[in-house]
């Protein structure tokens, strides 16, 4: 297939791969370096050093997420039940059998490949609001198993509790070590992500967020865009999930609830869906608004929190990322056009309909 | 299984069904003719045991019946014309996500102005007690507990049961109200174009009807029968914040499992969640996943959900 | 099928390497240097520096339990207003070395979080209360889920963590935790007191139908409660587990209804045993008969605050507790006086537990002379203490940290029985802490090192 076959708003230029090595690299590398320094300037900022490792596994999380909504369209209410899936394998794997946390890694991944490959297989017969309320049915019902009858495998509500300290290679993964690891993860995911969006890949799955019924009727199978984007972001998630048991021995039921999927959504609309760096910088808020904000406001962040997902949503549909562009412009300076960031399906039921 | 077991779990699973049913009408109502997914709809039902509650309290109780559905049909109004107007022309995931952002403003706003735990909220002195059904008068014991308690003959079970009389109330208060949302829609012109415009609303477009102005008042109608929920239910779900979002996730499945925007559909959805949830009470472990499995079954089997028509809102 | 990917990029794949490659490299120069003395290689927050020390306290400010964290978070600030300015326990607890001006020469002072009765809300806020705060201990919790998962964090970070209000025979049984101390009692015990009184109350051939909230402590409970009743002679008909959190019990009481048993045992706490004992009697469990006998109810564990819940529909019915306040000796008084005074009604039990517990923490640093927690968990493991509101002598068992003393065996009161609000639990026997004790190797379980470990 070619780039001709997508007209209009994408943005030719994106999709070449041509763009300028020099340039993605040193994305790359002012990312890396910002990332890598946070245990430097977190706590500065009143953060510590558990928080900036909490970022770094949401961060991979949102990151995964965008490639899902930002990019393809498709808004998933379910994926807790990967970023869950996969923390529960990790935490079997610690408390059963190894410390070793490349096993965990390479298990909590294949679970997340057969969960994922099921959920999105059922999930996606169904498009828009459908697949928004499939995802979150299949991710509750996990969530109910797991409190009922597979409570002796997951400790139902008391959860998972490890003795264990994970270790790489037999080096114990504590602390900062956790931090760098989770830090080297988001860096690579992030890189991953880049190249997707730059790939004719990112471009197909952006054509289908624009017109989904362009791109079947042109002979595209869609579908397996679709489950691709979603299989690949649902790693994503487990490679979250697996972090996150590595930072703390313990899985939560929690972890599989929907309001970790709501999270998630939250972190990616306030940084701006779409853009890889907001749903990062929403992750960073939303953990920083979490645990330091919060003490600051008292009982009502939650109402506040809540407050400003719905003026984000209301106003500044691009997020964090269109608020920075738009200082950037009011400060004299130019800034690319970018359609805004949200799916841009538009909500004529016209269009959705025989794609069942 | 004994007649009276039976008859007890029917009760109790007519009676889950019902508030599941009410906010499930509301739901597909409204998505149905705006095609708009509302979570918010646990937080109108939330807003409605608050107010009922506040209502009953500070005067009576019968006030709180007339009063909350009517607030609720100002509030979906209001919610329409100020917000969801607003989100027609973005994208559909903008709406979810809006709605979703509300419902965690109201929970939080409900929890600050009322605090997090359980209000109690008093039955009136007509609706406490207990409701004795019969086959055999005699059998009844002389005490005026059961003596005095409203009673109903019914065929088919031995000697007598008892049932708490106030979720006797809710079945018939559901039934009453869905009795009556399926005569507007069927006789009145107003039912007409929103009949017509859940089947196809851009043929109605066509034809020149302004269906936005019909809009604000289904929203409103959503909202009242979540209003009217909260009034009778609220006694049964408690009045905490959080109950909004643990009623929206089954009432969504009803939805679903009855077919997107399936007035009917989604009334025989309640009413099998209900007995399912009753009947499978014993056995803890699928009670707690048995909407789900119902949900994934009837999926799988029916893409469409039971009563989902082909074409309708894919 | 097209689904092209054009090969992205080798050379894009090679500079992403590079970068991680690069920052691999960093040299990792923020290793905690936190380097104590003694035994053990990094120890939490010590040393304590400055004039103040922090404590953490980790309750429910939201959720089921909401009224019990309330009323801890109270009892916490009674007590570090008696550590540093003398006063309440502090006059009665036996031995002592606190001198009501702070713990060795340093002023308490502390922080609070909301631990939701969330497992992993509870590991948040107190990892934050450690990370950020520096909290040297922290306290708290209504519930054996958080309580469980506070231990595990404490023994990783070694930070003593004294357990607020879990009953749950885990916190000291599977799950003990060498940094964790318990002085509430657990499920056993009351199972220990209870069954003998059910079988004289209620016959010896009953037969029981439970609900159990599905965590930790339910099961717990019901096991316990299931053991000591068949022991008298009763039958257990069928323990179904209701969701903790669950607001409408109409179909389990159906169950129930339907069923052959004749006693209802509500393995419930806080909301939602106030809600699923509303709802029993809103179905006339209280006005029935079965197998030609008067349904009776039992709510093992009571709580003064659900007590006020549930208003008259607990009356008679059977339970235990921890403590009350209306217990008459010393220790109790002086706690009951301090707290009415500051606050205008009387504590709960769980209040009791916390303002104890970290009253004992304090003293057991003060006796050890240091804040290095293995010193303090060797003082007070074994330590028998008497004053801290009970009428005889209390011990921490050193081998699972349980504290035993006495427990009360209670009733609701009617209407007409009690003297004010908050009057509604009548002691009916005080069950001596000889008939509570049980041997250590009764559960199983590790208490693990004095330095932490994961």
């Amino acid at each position: 297939m070619s780039t001709e076959t997508v007209s209009g708003p994408v943005r030719p230029a994106a999709a070449t791969g041509t763009r300028s090595m020099g340039r993605e690299a040193l994305i790359l590398l002012v990312f890396s370096a910002i990332v890598l320094s946070m245990p430097f300037w977190l706590p500065l900022l009143g953060g510590y050093e558990g928080l900036a490792t909490k970022i770094m596994v949401w961060a991979i999380f949102a990151v995964g997420f965008d490639i899902l909504l930002g990019f393809t369209g498709l808004l998933s209410f379910g994926h807790a039940a990967f970023f869950g899936g996969a923390a529960y394998v990790t935490g079997y794997v610690f408390r059963d059998h190894t410390s070793e946390i490349i096993v965990a890694f390479i298990a909590s991944q294949l679970g997340v490949l057969v969960l994922a490959a099921a959920i999105g297989f059922l999930s996606l017969r169904r498009t828009g609001i459908y697949f928004s309320i499939l995802t979150l049915a299949f991710a509750e019902m996990m969530f109910a198993a797991a409190l009922a009858i597979f409570a002796p495998f997951t400790g139902g509500y008391d959860g998972l509790t490890m003795r264990t300290t994970p270790t790489l290679f037999g080096m114990p993964m504590q602390g900062l070590y956790v931090f760098y690891m989770g830090a080297i993860m988001l860096i690579f995911g992030f890189a991953v992500a880049r190249m997707i969006k730059n790939s004719a890949f990112g471009l197909m799955l952006r054509s289908i967020k624009e017109n989904p019924m362009r791109l079947q009727y042109t002979g595209v199978n869609v579908w397996a865009y679709k489950m691709a984007a979603f299989m690949i972001s649902a790693h994503f998630a487990g490679v979250a999930g697996f972090l996150m048991v590595v930072y703390e021995p313990y899985v939560a039921t929690k972890f599989l609830h929907w309001s970790t999927s709501g999270e998630v959504v939250i972190m990616s609309v306030i940084g701006g869906v779409g853009t890889l760096f907001g749903p990062i910088i929403g992750a960073g808020f939303l953990m920083y608004f979490e645990n330091v904000v919060q003490a600051a406001i008292g009982e009502q962040w939650k109402l506040v929190l809540g407050l400003v997902f719905v003026l984000v949503v209301i106003f500044l549909p691009g997020g964090f990322v269109q608020l920075g562009a738009m200082i950037w412009r009011a400060t004299g300076h130019k800034v690319r056009e970018r359609r805004h960031n949200v799916p841009d399906m538009e909500p004529d039921t016209q269009r959705e309909r025989n794609l069942g | 299984m004994d007649p009276n077991a039976l008859f007890l779990q029917l009760l109790t699973g007519l009676q889950l069904g019902a508030i599941y049913a009410l906010i499930a009408l509301g739901l597909t109502l409204i998505f149905g003719t705006l095609g708009f997914v509302n979570f918010a709809h646990g937080a109108l039902y939330v807003i409605a045991i608050y107010a009922a509650v506040t209502v009953a309290a500070n005067t009576n109780f019968l006030l709180a019946i007339i009063l909350v559905p009517a607030l609720l049909f100002a509030i979906g109004v209001a919610f329409e014309r100020g917000l969801i107007r607003h989100f027609y022309t973005r994208p559909h995931t903008d709406q979810i996500l809006i709605t979703f952002g509300l419902a965690i403003v109201v929970e939080e706003l409900m929890k600050w102005i009322f605090g997090a735990n359980n209000i109690p909220f008093t039955l009136p002195e007509w609706g406490s007690g207990l409701m004795v059904f019969y086959s055999d008068w005699s059998a009844v014991p002389a005490v005026p507990v059961f003596q005095e308690a409203p009673s109903l003959w019914v065929p088919f079970i031995e000697g007598f049961v008892t049932y708490q009389f106030w979720r006797v109330v809710l079945i018939a208060v559901s039934l009453v109200t869905v009795a009556g949302l399926f005569a507007l829609l069927q006789f009145t012109r107003f039912g007409l174009v929103v009949r017509a415009g859940m089947r196809d609303p851009e043929m109605l477009r066509f034809l020149g009807i302004n269906i936005a102005q019909k809009f604000a008042i289904v929203v409103g109608l959503g909202a009242a029968i979540a209003g009217i929920a909260g009034v009778f239910g609220g006694p049964i779900t408690q009045v905490t914040p959080g109950v909004g979002m643990a009623l929206l996730v089954p009432s969504f499945l009803v939805v679903v499992i009855g077919g997107m925007g399936s007035l009917s559909g989604a009334l025989i959805a309640a009413i099998l969640i209900g007995m399912a949830l009753s009947f499978s009470a014993e056995i803890a472990n699928l009670q707690q996943i048995v909407v789900y499995l119902i949900a994934v079954v009837v999926l799988l089997v029916r893409p469409r959900g039971l009563f989902g028509k082909k074409g309708v809102f894919e | 099928m097209k689904f092209t990917k054009r090969n992205a990029s080798r050379r894009q794949v090679l500079k992403g390497g590079a970068a991680v490659a690069g920052a691999l490299a960093t040299p990792h120069f923020f290793v905690k240097n936190a380097w104590a003395q003694g035994e053990c290689a990094t120890l939490g927050n010590f040393p304590v520096e400055g004039p103040e020390v922090v404590f953490g306290f980790s309750v429910p400010k939201t959720g089921a339990y909401a009224d019990e964290g309330a009323d801890e978070l109270r009892a916490q600030e009674l007590a570090v207003e008696h550590i540093n300015n003398g006063g309440g326990i502090l006059n009665t607890l036996q031995p002592l070395s606190l001198t009501g001006q702070g713990v060795l020469g340093k002023k308490v002072t502390y922080v609070s979080g909301d631990d939701q009765t969330n497992p992993d809300a509870t590991r948040q806020v107190a990892r934050r209360m450690i990370e950020r705060d520096g909290v040297i201990m922290f306290n708290g919790g209504s519930s054996s889920a958080t309580a469980v998962a506070a231990q595990s964090l404490a023994q990783e970070l070694g930070v003593v963590f004294m357990n607020g209000l879990t009953h749950a025979n885990e916190t000291t049984g599977k799950d003990r935790r060498r940094y964790g101390f318990r002085q509430f009692f657990n499920t056993h015990m009351t199972g220990l007191a209870l069954g003998p009184v059910l079988a004289e109350n209620y016959g010896t051939d009953r037969a029981a139908f439970h609900l159990t909230a599905d965590y930790n402590w339910g099961h717990s409970m019901s096991g316990s409660i299931k053991d000591a009743t068949e022991g008298e002679g009763w039958s257990t008909i069928n323990r179904v587990s209701t969701p903790l959190g669950a607001t409408d019990y109409s179909q389990f009481l159906t169950a129930f209804l339907n069923s052959d048993a004749d006693v209802l045992v509500l393995n419930h706490y806080g909301n939602d045993m106030v809600n699923s004992v509303t709802q029993a009697v809103q179905f006339g469990v209280r006005d029935m008969q079965k197998n030609g006998r008067q349904v009776e109810l039992v709510v093992p564990l009571y709580s003064r605050l659900m007590a006020q819940g549930a208003g008259d529909n607990i009356e008679g019915v059977f339970g235990t507790t921890n403590w009350n306040w209306s217990l008459d000796n010393p220790g109790a008084k002086a706690f009951v006086d301090s707290f009415t005074d500051k606050y205008g009604f009387p504590p709960s039990q769980a209040a009791h537990t916390c303002y104890v517990q970290v009253i004992l923490y304090a003293d057991a640093c003060e006796r050890a002379g240091t804040f290095y927690a293995p010193e303090v968990i060797r003082a007070l493991e074994g330590h028998e203490y008497e004053g801290d509101g009970y009428n005889s002598a209390s011990l921490y068992r050193a081998e699972d940290h349980q504290s035993f003393h006495d427990v009360f065996l209670v009733r609701g009161k009617s209407a007409s029985e009690r003297a004010s609000e908050f009057d509604l639990l009548q002691i009916v026997s005080e069950v001596p802490r000889s008939t509570v004790e049980y041997p250590v190797d009764t559960f199983e379980g590790e208490l693990g090192d004095y330095c932490p470990t994961a």
